[in-house]
């Protein structure tokens, strides 16, 4: 079979043609929107990564045109590869929707619900999924697990407790540095991520592990408790680096650069890894050649703040007369005239922090 | 008395040595497949004999056997599943310590079949004194020209080697212990690609159970469509049965799976009925992964009929009023015994054995355990047992591996068919610290419930 | 310092042996085992990093194999370790009082060793020898149909031994 057949796949009652051995996941991915399963722990840049954590379990509800028998139980969509005739059911399955259901609640039965002191809240991908896919409240009347702390050294802090066990860092540590020092130690509900040892994590490339962890279980120690990701403002910069590709995103709160990451696409994966050097020791606007703002195009809470995303943040380039079909619109009343708040001259993006009341007072004029 | 095949010479003095078990027409199997058939002819001949995977799932072997992949210059390798841990069976260690050449005779044809020069047994850590017996009995059959290089002077070459696992249940599945035989944690890969195709080292393999291997001695030395004349419909051939639990005489018996359950409980030659006079309550006929059912429906299906212990008969009725032969580690509980108790146990052994890879396995089986314990404890609520039923639902068919479903399964079963002793343990919780709920009426084996 | 004696080393390659070339890490079980063995009855750091020197592998894959497995003590354990299984048909058969009389005669709980260094009393999953319930593995064999005068006996056995060995 070459790389150029096509296999005709439907997801959701949507069609799409794509290169056989694709991924039901990857093609979900392609048709895009709430087609797209969620994954917690596959990820497409890390080889082997996938089928762990369940959250992209769909129906295949006709195998292929060949053999056209529905596949007996769902299916990880991140690792199984499409066939030609597929029908996929994601959304539009009942029983998708609940065995979803039901791994998110796994997955928050043993997670702290510390998201007002986590550094990951706004960009955390199970909160994400936990408010598209999960209930209210837990059911779970247990104390949660906890484990010993371990220290990774200066740049990465690790909070087991929250950890989800994607094992997406692993893949990370093993494909990036070379030599992995970090694991999953134990077994089932006990196995943790840890060096063993206590052992500092010391590789060029150890800090993109932060970038892979979907939750807060592995976190950025120079950034840790500065600010919420909310409040920053994204920018694409680079430098000349000598040892990765030096494309970032800063986020920066006025001049100030907060951290430094790598850019994410819109399924919140990397697109090129960075360095430790770019990500932890070049905090300062002068280091940088800033291109100018990063797009979130996810519907998180960064993009809701911010720029262009795909929930209600796209600005029509249509006029107001174009959509009236020559119609004159009656105005009633201009608002910057009657709010105090709304005042044209004042750019929001050129005040320090988040804007106040008192920057909109004519009084500060 | 019903037919042996495996288990007819276990107990002949020195059967473990090669010379006397050679004396008993041991290794004819070896020469007969090696010298005068072709190993796509040992594969039919196992196809036709309907032998069905010993090691808990029943598929059957010929036909896994024809999956295997033949890419040119890539050796393939048959892998021996001693990895017993299923609770409840035990038949695999009563095999390898009584009568090891048995296995080796059946590795070294199915390795011919399979066309595996270097075939592996992999035998659970903790039973660490049998590797010393299947290793002399390596030994044996290579000094007499059974093993080794050009093998009766065949030209075929085979090694095998026993490696011992290290206390993880999960291994047990097949993928998990390819991991595990390749110096890795016992995390089961995720499928496809099967064994098959890519197993060890990214080969094809075979992975079959200690009994089904053994099985294929009988079956090259009879033919099997003799074998396959043995038993009855889909069960064919014999099937060994760990028994234990409150009977009189718990061990490994080889039974014909014709007889009836009832038999296999109460006759001297099997189980010698239940222990200390006391009644039967319930069973768990197929290692502890499958559904427990109460004394009627175990005794007789739910049409009335009389249950027999064999693959169909066992699964009569789905999940709703039937189990499975799985394994064949055969658990029996007396009317003293309490199922919710026997329950959490076996909860808490999934929980332990959870490899802890995916999330409703890793998280569902804890929670499981937690809220038995508190509904054994007398602390729970009767809401805590549709909350059961429901966590049990939604890890059942959502995970990696069976592990997930052999977790679900026990705690399924016993609320379905026991769910008044559960909210007996809620509405009388000091009472059921003190003593037992009893039989009610599970001892009835014509009633069944709607 | 840990170190394999020359016949230990033999046997090393013996088992590296078994597996195609290159494959060595396959060997990493059976490795443990023997280090286990060899070295106090548990692997500590140390003879860890040793065994991944030997395989030429990562520790960490040794440390994340070894915490994997309920047979290998990532911590040391008394010279004398029962493991008493606790799992369904074993509890039908009484296991609980067993741990329970174990525990009371030797005074300590699951999971503890004596202060004399003798005993460590572990509860394990079910060991694939139910119908001869209750039982608990003590070093290589398996001691079956406990009894409280059975376990009078073994902790007598072990008692005496060490008194010999010393």
């Amino acid at each position: 079979m070459s790389d150029t057949t096509l296999f005709k796949v439907t997801i959701d009652n949507i069609s799409i043609d794509v290169p056989a051995g694709t991924t039901i996941l990857n093609a979900a991915r392609m048709i895009g929107g709430d087609v797209a399963p969620p994954a917690m722990c596959y990820y497409s840049k890390l080889e082997g990564s996938g089928g762990k954590c369940r959250t992209c379990l769909v129906e295949v509800s006709k195998g292929s045109e060949k053999d056209p028998r529905p596949m007996p139980k769902l299916v990880a969509s991140c690792r199984t590869t499409v066939m030609d005739g597929m029908e996929v059911k994601n959304i539009t399955s009942p029983k998708v929707v609940d065995a979803r259901a039901g791994v998110v609640e796994f997955l928050l039965l043993n997670h702290p619900l510390d998201c007002p002191i986590c550094d990951q809240a706004g960009e955390c991908h199970l909160q994400d999924l936990s408010y598209e896919h999960g209930k209210e409240g837990t059911r779970y009347e247990f104390q949660r697990r906890t484990f010993k702390k371990h220290d990774l050294g200066k740049y990465i802090q690790l909070h087991m407790t929250r950890c989800i066990l994607c094992y997406r860092c692993v893949f990370a540590a093993d494909q990036l540095t070379g030599k992995r020092e970090h694991g999953i130690l134990d077994r089932g509900d006990h196995s943790e991520i840890a060096t063993m040892i206590e052992k500092n994590l010391q590789n060029d490339f150890i800090g993109n592990v932060i970038d892979v962890c979907p939750v807060g279980a592995l976190t950025d120690k120079t950034f840790r408790f500065k600010n919420r990701v909310w409040f920053l403002k994204p920018m694409n910069a680079h430098r000349d680096c000598p040892t990765c590709s030096g494309k970032v995103t800063l986020w920066n709160r006025g001049e100030e650069v907060f951290r430094v990451t790598a850019r994410k696409d819109q399924w919140g994966e990397v697109e090129d890894w960075i360095c430790n050097e770019c990500r932890f020791e070049k905090k300062q606007s002068s280091d940088w050649t800033i291109e100018g703002p990063r797009l979130i195009d996810r519907h998180s809470v960064i993009s809701q703040g911010h720029y262009a995303g795909t929930v209600g943040t796209h600005m029509p380039t249509e006029t107001i007369e174009a959509v009236l079909n020559g119609r004159k619109p009656k105005l009633l009343m201009d608002i910057h005239e009657v709010s105090e708040v709304n005042r044209p001259k004042i750019e929001l993006s050129k005040i320090n922090g988040p804007a106040h009341s008192n920057n909109f007072n004519p009084d500060n004029d | 008395m019903g037919r042996k095949l495996l288990l007819e010479k276990a107990h002949v003095e020195g059967i473990r040595s090669f010379e006397v078990y050679r004396r008993e027409g041991g290794y004819r199997s070896v020469e007969k497949a090696l010298k005068t058939m072709s190993p796509e002819e040992i594969v039919e001949e196992v196809k036709k004999s309907g032998l069905r995977g010993r090691g808990g799932a029943g598929f059957p072997a010929g036909m896994k056997w024809s999956f295997i992949a033949k890419p040119e210059g890539v050796p393939r390798h048959l892998v021996c599943n001693a990895d017993e841990s299923e609770p409840g069976t035990f038949k695999d260690r009563y095999l390898m310590e009584f009568i090891p050449h048995l296995l080796i005779e059946g590795l070294i044809v199915s390795s011919f079949a399979l066309g595996s020069n270097a075939t592996y047994i992999y035998i659970r850590g903790e039973y660490a004194w049998i590797p010393d017996i299947l290793e002399e009995a390596i030994a044996e059959a290579k000094a007499n020209g059974f093993l080794g290089k050009n093998i009766l002077g065949t030209g075929f070459d085979c090694e095998i080697y026993v490696q011992r696992g290290a206390g993880a249940y999960i291994c047990g599945e097949e993928t998990a212990l390819i991991e595990s035989l390749e110096g890795k944690r016992g995390n089961p890969r995720i499928k496809p690609p099967f064994p098959a195709i890519k197993g060890v080292w990214g080969r094809p393999t075979v992975v079959n159970n200690v009994e089904t291997l053994a099985s294929v001695v009988p079956i090259i030395n009879e033919g099997g469509e003799e074998y396959a004349k043995i038993g009855v419909g889909k069960s064919t051939g014999t099937k060994l049965i760990s028994a234990c639990g409150n009977i009189n005489k718990p061990g490994v018996f080889e039974i014909d799976m014709t007889i009836s359950v009832e038999e296999f409980i109460y006759s001297d030659e099997y189980c010698g009925g239940i222990a200390n006079g006391k009644r039967l309550k319930a069973c768990i006929p197929g290692g502890s992964s499958v559904p427990i059912l109460p004394a009627n429906l175990m005794l007789k299906t739910a049409k009335g009929e009389t249950r027999y212990m064999n693959y169909e008969s066992l699964s009569d009725g789905g999940f709703a009023t039937g189990s499975m032969m799985g394994s064949g580690g055969f658990i029996v509980l007396d009317e003293d015994q309490c199922v919710v108790r026997n329950t959490y146990s076996l909860a808490r052994f999934y929980r332990h054995e959870s490899c802890g890879q995916c999330s409703p396995c890793r998280e569902g089986t804890g929670w499981m355990e937690k809220l038995l314990y508190r509904l054994e404890k007398g602390e729970g609520k009767s809401s805590d047992i549709d909350l059961l039923w429901d966590i049990q639902r939604k890890i059942e068919g959502n995970t990696i591996c069976p592990l997930g479903d052999a977790a679900a399964w026990p705690v399924a079963a016993a609320i379905r068919h026991f769910r008044d002793e559960f909210e007996w343990h809620v509405s009388h919780a000091a009472e059921a610290q003190t003593r037992n709920f009893g039989l009610a009426h599970y001892s009835d084996p014509i009633h069944v419930p709607a | 310092m840990v170190q394999f004696s020359e016949a230990q080393m033999a046997k090393v390659n013996q088992i590296i042996a078994r597996y195609p070339e290159g494959k060595q890490k396959s060997a990493l079980l059976p490795l443990l085992h023997l280090a286990q063995d060899s070295f106090g009855g548990w692997l500590s750091a140390e003879t860890m990093d040793y065994v991944a020197e030997l395989l030429q592998i990562t520790p960490i894959e040794v440390y994340e194999v070894a915490t994997f497995y309920s047979m290998y003590n990532t911590k040391p354990v008394g010279k004398y370790l029962f493991e008493v299984c606790q799992t369904g048909p074993c509890m039908l058969n009484g296991s609980d009082n067993i741990i329970d009389y174990i525990g009371k005669t030797l005074g300590i709980k699951p999971g503890e060793t004596t202060t004399d260094g003798l005993f460590t009393l572990k509860t394990v999953e079910c060991l694939g020898a139910c119908g001869y319930a209750p039982m608990m593995q003590l070093g290589k064999h398996y001691r079956e149909h406990l009894t409280k005068e059975k376990v009078d006996a073994i902790i007598a056995e072990c008692r005496s031994a060490a008194a010999a060995n010393n």
